[in-house]
Parts: C-alpha cells; structure tokens; sequence
C-alpha cells in the first residue's frame, strides 16, 4: 500500500464518517460542523487527483461561504430541536421504502454502466506541464464561452432575487449623507437676528425654517 | 473493455505528489502540537467542576435565552451577495492564468461577464442593500 493510497483512504474515510454524522447528528449546528469536515477532505481528495485549483475553490467558496450560508439556514430555522424526535417513527416505513427504492436503482445504474476506455485517460488533469488552472481556463472562455455567459447570468439574477426578497427600507432611519454633510455651508444654517431685549422668544417661531433642514437643528422656544 | 474497479480507483493517484511533502510536514507539526497541547490541559489541568463553573458565563449575568434566536435577515443578504462576488473572483484566477493564450475573444468574454456582473454591483448600490443604516 502506498502513502499516497494510504492517504485517500484517510480522506475519504473521514468524509464518508462525517457525511454521515451530518444527517444522523441531533444538533443542527455540530451537523453544520461536520459538513465544513467533509468539505475540506473533499478538497484533500480534488489535490490528490491533481486538481490543486478546484480544491482551494471547495475551500474558498463551500467552507468560505456556502457554510456560513448554512449556519445562518440553521440559525434561522431550527428553533426546537425536541420536538423533532418524536416525529421520527411515523416516517420509518416510509422512509427505508424510498430509501430502498433508490439504493436498487443505483445498484441497476451501477451495474450496467459501462465507460469509454478513453474516459479514465481525460479523468485527470493533462500532466504534459499544464496545470489545471492553465487548462480549465484554457478551455473554458473560448470553448465554454455561452456557457460562462449563462453562469454570469446566473449569478446576476442571484443577485437582483435575493435583494427583492430580502431588501427592506426602513423608514425614521437616521442615515449619514456624506455628500450633503461636507456641502453644508455656514450661511445656509445660521441665522443672525435682532432681538430687542423687551421682545419675547416666542417671535422666533415665526423665522424661516428652510434654514433648518428637517427643523432638527435645535430651535429656541 | 471495462476496467475493473480497483483499477478504477487507483487510476487518479497517479503521479507524484512530492511536492506536498512541506506542507504535509507542515500540518502534521500543526496537527500534533495543538493534539500535544489540548491533551496536556486536558490531563494536567486540575478539573474541579460546580454547577457555577458548568453554566454558560454571560457577561457575569444568567443567560437570559437560549442563543439560537431569530435575527436580521440582512446579515443573510451580505453574505448571498457575498457568495456572487467571490464566486466571480473564482472564476478570474484561471482567466488570469491562462491569459496568453485564449486570445483576444477569452479576454472579451471575461469582460462581458464582467459587465453582467458589473449591472448586479450598480443595482444593488443604487437599491441601497449594501447600506447597513
């Protein structure tokens, strides 16, 4: 056995254990946990099949975001976990049906599966001094161009969806405005007035108040 | 002709991977010195628990609820919008790397994507989402 299958079955062994920690786990979080495991020893398997770029992407967008994205899913879904456990009977039967169900298709699709011989030579990254970042950008802004289009489409309509659903104003919101904060000029927001010592405050009310934007400057009164 | 499965899953450790060796060091060093460490408090440390030490410290206050609760769903618009943009920084490392040689029609098609992306990031200042108030 060699280090290097000595180190597959390693990673693949520990994210097959937390793969299934992930569904039988109770706390909604460690299960969250388990699943940034069984990323970064997906990552370990992509390097050991030398596709060193896919393997920092698992990292940096499955653990950087899509995780962070689980846990608030969590946060915000899961407020009771008791309540759940009963609940777990009346699915059984149900539940191993269909279960079965798939695990026999697999095992049809499995068995009669058949490759191209050529397949397992294009299985890995080309290894004539090309990396596999170099060949998969190679290939995929000429050659998968409509395709790299659609995927910028896609993140595009992400993007405008998740700020209509999500966006709310809030109204009464006191905001910082730079932009008119530095305009602001010493003439539009003093005022000199004359007040004779017999008269009463009560005459300033009747000032201008375009002065005093949004009359929240203090006024005398 | 079909290759038997064992064939099947030797076939992508091919190839040397020495050049991992440093980093393999690396994390092994990592690795046992924070296993050293956890194991050593764990077995030194002196442990003489009370119900006050158990509890969850709070400020010095009893907590008050439990800390799963419902918050903001802004935080979650971040974080989506997050995700696009990092995803679109993904997708310029392999452009970047092989610039030479995809020509003028690879470059292009970088900025167009760009572009669409570039209407996302005007919307979303415009709508104000990215403001926290």
């Amino acid at each position: 056995m060699t280090t290097t299958t000595l180190i597959f079955y390693i990673l693949s062994g520990v994210l097959l254990s937390s793969a299934v920690m992930v569904v039988t786990t109770k706390n909604t979080v460690y299960g969250v946990l388990f699943l940034i495991l069984a990323f970064f020893n997906a990552a370990g398997l992509f390097i050991l099949a030398h596709a060193e770029f896919l393997a920092m992407i698992l990292i940096v967008v499955y653990v950087g975001a899509v995780a962070v994205l689980f846990l608030f899913v969590v946060m915000m879904v899961n407020m009771e976990t008791k309540k759940s456990q009963r609940m777990d009977r009346r699915y059984l039967l149900m539940g191993i049906f269909v279960g079965g169900v798939l695990v026999l298709e697999l095992v049809v699709v499995f068995m009669s599966w058949n490759t191209s011989p050529e397949a397992f030579e294009l299985i890995f990254a080309p290894q004539d001094g090309l990396s596999n970042t170099h060949a998969l950008g190679a290939l995929l802004y000429t050659h998968y161009a409509l395709i790299f289009q659609a995927a910028g489409l896609i993140l595009l309509i992400a993007m405008i969806g998740a700020i209509i659903l999500t966006l709310r104003q809030r109204e009464n919101v006191l905001k910082q405005k730079i932009g008119d904060q530095l305009a602001r000029q010493a003439k539009d927001s003093v005022q000199m007035v004359d007040i004779s010592p017999t008269s009463s405050f009560r005459n300033l009310e009747s000032l201008d108040d375009s002065a005093t934007p949004r009359g929240r400057t203090s006024r005398v009164s | 002709m079909t290759l038997s499965s064992s064939q099947f899953m030797s076939m992508p450790l091919k190839g040397n991977l020495e050049e991992y060796f440093n980093i393999f060091i690396f994390m092994a060093v990592a690795f046992g010195i924070s296993l050293f460490l956890v194991l050593l408090s764990f077995w030194r440390g002196p442990k003489r628990p009370d119900a006050e030490k158990l509890s969850a410290y709070e400020c010095g206050f009893e907590a008050f609820s439990d800390a799963r609760l419902k918050f903001d769903v802004r935080f979650y618009l971040v974080a989506i919008l997050f995700i696009i943009f990092d995803l679109e920084i993904a997708f310029l490392f392999p452009w970047a790397v092989s610039l030479k040689s995809i020509g003028l029609f690879g470059f292009f098609s970088m900025l167009l994507f760009l572009g669409t992306l570039g209407i996302g990031f005007v919307y979303e200042w415009r709508k104000g989402a990215l403001e926290w108030e």
